[in-house]
Parts: C-alpha cells; sequence; structure tokens
C-alpha cells in the first residue's frame, strides 16, 4: 500500500473516531441504547408478570347456589385463583375493586342450565383504572379460568355419555402432522412455523445490510464535509500525495469506521431482539435454519460478499461525491438523507417478501437499485434462488465503477474545490 | 540568476468570467515577493493556479522549471502553501497534525523528527502544541498553520493573506517568523496581503494587480519614488486610478 495513502487512511480512522459526531452518535450511542432499551423490557415485562402471576383474588357473586358454581370455585383454588364470595350489585360492587379486578356473576338457573345440556351464562365484571398490561392479564386470567372449566365440564358430560371413551380423541377426532421438504429432505415443521422461523431469520440480513450502507455513507460524507467545513481539503490538495490517494484514504477509512459501527449496531440490535423474543413463546424456539437443512452455501456467502462489497464502494463513492458538493456537514447529512432512500427501499419490499410476488413496476424499481442485490443475495442464502443476482452482479459492477469514475473524475479535476450542488443559490465566488 | 517562477499569460475563467486576464511575472529566488491586490482581484485564484489546485485556462506557469499543468506532483514536493482560509484538523492535536503533515515530506523517522521540531520552534505554542486544534484561537491556529507551511522547508511559500484577521501580537510574530525564516534557509516566499505596512516590511519585490492584471511590478521603495507616494498604499491608488 502506497505510504501516503496509508498515512491518510490512519489519519482518517483516528479523526473519525475522535469526532463526538461519530464516536457518540455512531457507535456508543446505539451500542448503549439498545441494550439499554432490550434490559428495560425485560426488568418491565418480568415485573408485569410476577405482578399478575401469583395467586389471584376474584369475586363471584351467586345467584344461582347450584353445584356447578361450587365446582367452579374448586377448581379455581386448583389453579390459583381464590374465587371470594361477595354480594349486592356487581356493576355496583366492581367500581370498588382495584384495577384489573374482576367479579364473576353467576344469575340465577345457571348450574341448572348447565346440567341440562343449555347454555348457562356468567357475566364477568372488570374494573380498569390504568389500562396497564398488567390489568389486562388479571383479567384475561379469569376469563381463561372460565374456558378451561368449560373444557373440563365438556369432557366430563363426554366421559359421563361415552362410558370408556377419550374425551379428547371424540372431541378432536382428525389430527394433522406436517412434513415440509425443504431443498429435498422432510422435516417435521408446519408450513406456518417454517414461514415465521425463515421470516424471524431472512429479516436480520437486509437489517444489517442497511445499516451498514447508511452507517458508511453517513461517515464518509461527513468526513468528506468535515475536510471542508475546517478548511483543511485546500491545504490537503496541495501536499504531496494523489488525489485519488486521498479519494481511497477516505473510502477505506469510512468502511473502517462503518464496520466499527455495524459490529456494535449489530451486536446490540441482537442483544435487544433476544431480550425482546425471550419474552415470546412462539413455539419455533429451537427451530433455526440450520436444523431445518437450510445451510447457506460456500458460494452464497461469496455472492452475498461480492454484492455487499459493490453496494458498499458505490454507496461510498456516492456519498463522498455529494458530501465533497456540500458546503459543510449539515448540508451533507442532509443530501444523505435524501440519498438513503434507495437504499432502505429494497430492505423495506423485501424484508416481509419475495420480490417475485411484487407488481412489475416496483419489481423494475429495486432491480434498478443496486443496494437490492445484497438483500437479494442474503435471502438467496436461504431459498438459494441466484437468477437475479448472478446478473445483477454485472449491473452492480457497472454501477460501482460509473460511481466510483465519477468521484475520482470530481477528485482529481478543480471540481473538489469549486464545484457546487445544482440546487443551491449560486453565490459570488472569492477569487 | 534564474528566476524560481515563471509565469506567462495566464488566464482563468470561471463560467466565462476572467478572474486572471493575462498574469504575467517572474520571481527570483530568495526573495519575498508581495500580490498585492483588492477583493476580487486575482491574487486567491493566481495562488491557487501555482499551488496546483486549479488549473489555467491558458497560458504558462512553472515552478523551480516544472510545469504546473504537466507536473503538477513535481510542482507539489517543492511548494509549500497555506490557505487563507486554511484550517487543522479539529480532532488532532497540533503535534500530530505537524506529524500527519511531515510524513508527507519526508522518507524516514529522523527527517520528520527534525521537520516537527523545527515546526514547534516555528509556531511557539510550547505545551499546547499536545492539545487538540479545537481548543485553538485562530492567532494559534494560525501560527500552526504557518509552522506546517515552512517547517518542510520548501523551495517556494506560497502564503495567502498570511496574517488576515490576526490581532497585532500574532500578526507580529508570523511577520517576524516569515522574514527570518526567508533569510536563513534561503526560502523564496510568494504572499498576498491587504496590508500595504506588512507588504512594505516584508516584501523585496511587489506586483499591484487589479482586475486580473498585473498593472505594477517593483521593489517598493522603488514603486514609491517612481509614483511619488508616501506609501505603497498611496502608490497603488495612483497606478489603479491610472489604469
Amino acid at each position: 500500500m502506497p505510504k501516503g495513502l496509508r498515512l491518510l487512511i490512519a489519519k482518517e480512522v483516528k479523526d473519525l473516531l475522535r469526532d463526538p459526531k461519530i464516536l457518540i452518535g455512531l457507535i456508543l450511542f446505539p451500542a448503549l441504547l439498545l441494550p439499554l432499551m432490550g434490559a428495560a423490557i425485560n426488568v418491565s415485562t418480568w415485573s408485569t408478570i410476577e405482578k399478575a402471576s401469583g395467586n389471584l383474588t376474584a369475586y363471584i357473586i351467586d345467584d344461582d347456589g347450584g353445584s356447578v358454581v361450587e365446582d367452579l370455585q374448586r377448581y379455581a383454588s386448583e389453579n390459583w385463583i381464590n374465587l371470594t364470595v361477595t354480594s349486592g350489585n356487581p356493576a355496583d360492587v366492581v367500581k370498588t375493586l382495584e384495577g384489573g379486578g374482576t367479579i364473576v356473576y353467576v344469575p340465577a338457573g345457571f348450574s341448572q342450565n348447565v346440567t341440562s345440556n343449555t347454555v348457562g351464562s356468567l357475566i364477568l365484571y372488570t374494573n380498569f383504572k390504568e389500562f396497564s398490561i398488567v390489568e389486562f392479564i388479571k383479567a384475561q386470567r379469569v376469563s381463561d379460568l372460565i374456558s378451561a372449566f368449560e373444557d373440563a365440564v365438556v369432557k366430563n358430560k363426554v366421559e359421563g355419555s361415552m362410558p370408556g371413551s377419550d374425551p379428547n380423541s371424540v372431541l378432536n377426532p382428525i389430527s394433522v402432522e406436517h412434513e415440509s421438504v425443504i431443498k429435498g429432505t422432510a422435516q417435521p415443521i408446519s408450513p406456518t412455523l417454517l414461514q415465521s422461523v425463515v421470516r424471524l431469520q431472512g429479516l436480520m440480513g437486509p437489517l444489517v445490510i442497511m445499516i451498514v450502507l447508511i452507517l458508511a455513507m453517513q461517515v464518509a460524507a461527513t468526513s468528506m464535509a468535515v475536510e471542508k467545513e475546517a478548511k483543511t481539503l485546500e491545504t490537503l490538495l496541495t501536499i504531496p500525495v494523489s488525489r485519488l490517494s486521498i479519494l481511497f484514504g477516505k473510502l477505506v477509512g469510512s468502511v473502517a469506521i462503518a464496520l466499527l459501527a455495524t459490529i456494535a449496531n449489530v451486536l446490540a440490535f441482537t442483544y435487544y431482539i433476544g431480550a425482546l423474543t425471550s419474552q415470546m413463546s412462539t413455539g419455533a424456539a429451537g427451530s433455526d435454519l440450520i436444523s431445518l437443512g437450510l445451510v447457506p452455501s460456500v458460494q452464497g456467502y461469496l455472492v452475498l460478499g461480492l454484492t455487499l462489497f459493490g453496494a458498499l464502494i458505490s454507496a461510498l463513492a456516492l456519498a463522498l461525491t455529494l458530501g465533497t458538493l456540500s458546503q459543510d456537514v449539515r448540508g451533507a447529512q442532509s443530501i444523505i438523507g435524501i440519498i438513503i432512500v434507495p437504499v432502505f427501499l429494497p430492505t423495506i419490499f423485501l424484508m416481509m417478501g419475495d420480490i417475485s410476488t411484487l407488481p412489475a413496476a416496483i419489481q423494475l424499481v429495486l432491480y434498478l437499485i443496486p443496494f437490492t442485490y445484497p438483500v437479494l443475495a442474503s435471502q438467496a442464502l436461504i431459498t438459494g434462488n441466484y437468477g437475479p443476482i448472478l446478473l445483477g452482479l454485472v449491473y452492480m459492477a457497472v454501477f460501482t465503477f460509473a460511481t466510483l469514475y465519477i468521484a475520482a473524475r470530481v477528485f482529481s479535476t478543480e471540481k473538489v474545490m469549486t464545484a457546487r450542488l445544482a440546487f443551491r443559490r449560486k453565490g459570488r465566488r472569492e477569487v | 540568476m534564474a528566476p524560481i517562477v515563471v509565469i506567462r499569460d495566464l488566464i482563468k475563467e470561471y463560467s466565462g468570467r476572467r478572474a486572471l486576464d493575462g498574469v504575467s511575472l517572474e520571481i527570483n529566488e530568495g526573495e519575498i515577493f508581495g500580490l498585492i491586490g483588492p477583493n476580487g482581484a486575482g491574487k486567491t485564484t493566481a495562488l491557487r493556479v501555482l499551488s496546483t489546485i486549479i488549473k489555467p485556462t491558458s497560458g504558462y506557469a512553472e515552478v523551480c522549471g516544472k510545469d504546473i499543468v504537466k507536473e503538477g506532483s513535481a510542482v507539489r514536493k517543492l511548494i509549500s502553501y497555506l490557505p487563507e482560509e486554511a484550517g487543522a484538523y479539529p480532532n488532532l492535536s497540533g503535534y500530530e497534525y505537524l506529524r500527519f503533515m511531515a510524513s508527507f515530506y519526508y522518507g524516514n523517522g529522523g527527517e520528520i523528527k527534525a521537520a516537527l521540531a523545527e515546526g514547534e520552534r516555528i509556531s511557539g505554542l510550547g505545551d499546547r502544541m499536545r492539545d487538540k486544534t479545537s481548543t485553538y484561537s485562530k492567532g494559534m491556529r494560525r501560527r500552526l498553520l504557518l509552522a506546517r507551511t515552512l517547517m518542510v522547508r520548501p523551495r517556494l511559500a506560497i502564503l495567502d493573506e498570511p496574517t488576515s484577521g490576526l490581532d497585532v501580537t500574532h500578526a507580529f510574530h508570523l511577520r517576524n517568523v516569515i522574514k527570518s525564516y526567508s533569510k536563513e534557509h534561503d526560502t523564496t516566499v510568494l504572499l498576498s496581503s491587504h496590508n500595504m505596512l506588512e507588504v512594505e516590511y516584508l516584501c523585496d519585490r511587489v506586483a499591484f494587480i487589479n482586475e486580473g492584471r498585473i498593472v505594477e511590478v517593483g521593489s517598493p521603495s522603488g514603486l514609491r519614488a517612481r509614483h511619488e507616494a508616501a506609501n505603497l498604499e498611496e502608490a497603488f491608488v495612483k497606478v489603479v486610478r491610472v489604469a
């Protein structure tokens, strides 16, 4: 590596890492904020669950006095819900309860109806004060208790009317098992579950790609604009180092910082998602792509690497060129705010679906955006569908060389000093 | 003595407007040469062309026999340019900034070290050299940048308004450094300035530039005598009025 380029890269990394805007805004802030959010979710979820999952006291106003009500009370106490008998008008009594407090009102004739195979009605009164998760969980627990009790009553009736039979078999006479054939191998997983596993894990690729590209563009445009704002560019152009070295120094320096920022972001994001999903029981836990036989191939990673590299270089060349045309950091960030739209469009469109299912016009737009191909390549790791990507690689190579050529042209001519964005008002030049 | 800078019929146009309109000049080795003119006269454009930042529309210029257009990279090894509105990297210390710049000019650690010592001496910033340049006053930053310009011992130092906007103390320091450094190292200096007193004090020869044209060249005393003026300011006004 030429000495000038090495010096410029070292300076670039040092200068950017010491820049509070970069260090705090792009690396430390997400690295700390996302885990903090995850921890906060963990703490609040656990405290909510703890508060709502202990022994619960609900109330019952019994105008029936029948045997089914006694069964219900016994069933409730076996399931950690104490149904305390109270009296009065349920609509009035419920107002005196704490938030989430529930009254089970049993009208007269309830037991008679249930035992004579007609519908017995109950009314649940719940007092909501803060609409907190705890209140909803408490109310739901009483509702779930009634449903479970209903199942027990039904099974009891089945056993009574069909002695010796299994009530579960009577109530669910047909059982379905799934065998999904994945890349030629049958796997015992339902299509619904498979979709949730593939989508959840396939989501990360496009998201990470979007984060890398956007961060790299922000870093590159900012570093170029800082050079202008701090009035260091003019001096840099007169020292004995080639202008292409200055361009590539900025490219490599920006990639290095963007990778650092990406590692921080991805680690933080993974922790955050982990904290979030650990609270969910999806039934897909334990299912991953590898255990389902969806092992990405080496060629797949190579294609992903190539498309990502091309996207990164062209994004940086574009950002550096536009950063050069900006007067200051704020101007550069405004421009980047506009040009990141084509970066996140493919992620948004392809995060939840297949490109072939989109309308033809949107497909065309996405195929014209070079940043679509790394997203497609990350999906192809799972699907193995490389058809449009291989053609896209040629397009990406052309686009990358074109953006690099434009950036090199801007740098190698006096445009690096004199060019201004066309939509800016032309001012008088100092000569 | 062969001139170190030769400029012939230099023209520079921006969108059809001529910033330089046929400038011709010669600057001798070891002299301090001043370019004087009002705002928009073409001083900065002339210095940027010589520094290889921008290319002339037509005409010819050379530094130490090297064509500034065809041999730009060779010229950049011979010159050191201080722009009027230059800055230093705010997140680097003064010392780190000088070391970064010196590394482009010298191959080994000993030479870089010597250049750094020279830079520290020229700047006169002492312990503040270890502080980030973002903490410097305008005057301190200008002293650091002049040190950066001169520490690499250029054959030609190009200084655009070196003391512009500085207080008396910093301006005094910079002027003395430029004068003594040029004499000590036989360094040729081309500077632009609005400050006629500064130019009279510093320069061996000056050129008046107005509307992109050189309208007069000579020593400060010679120009004063030729135009029967009490000082350069008066001489400049008389010349421009005639031109």
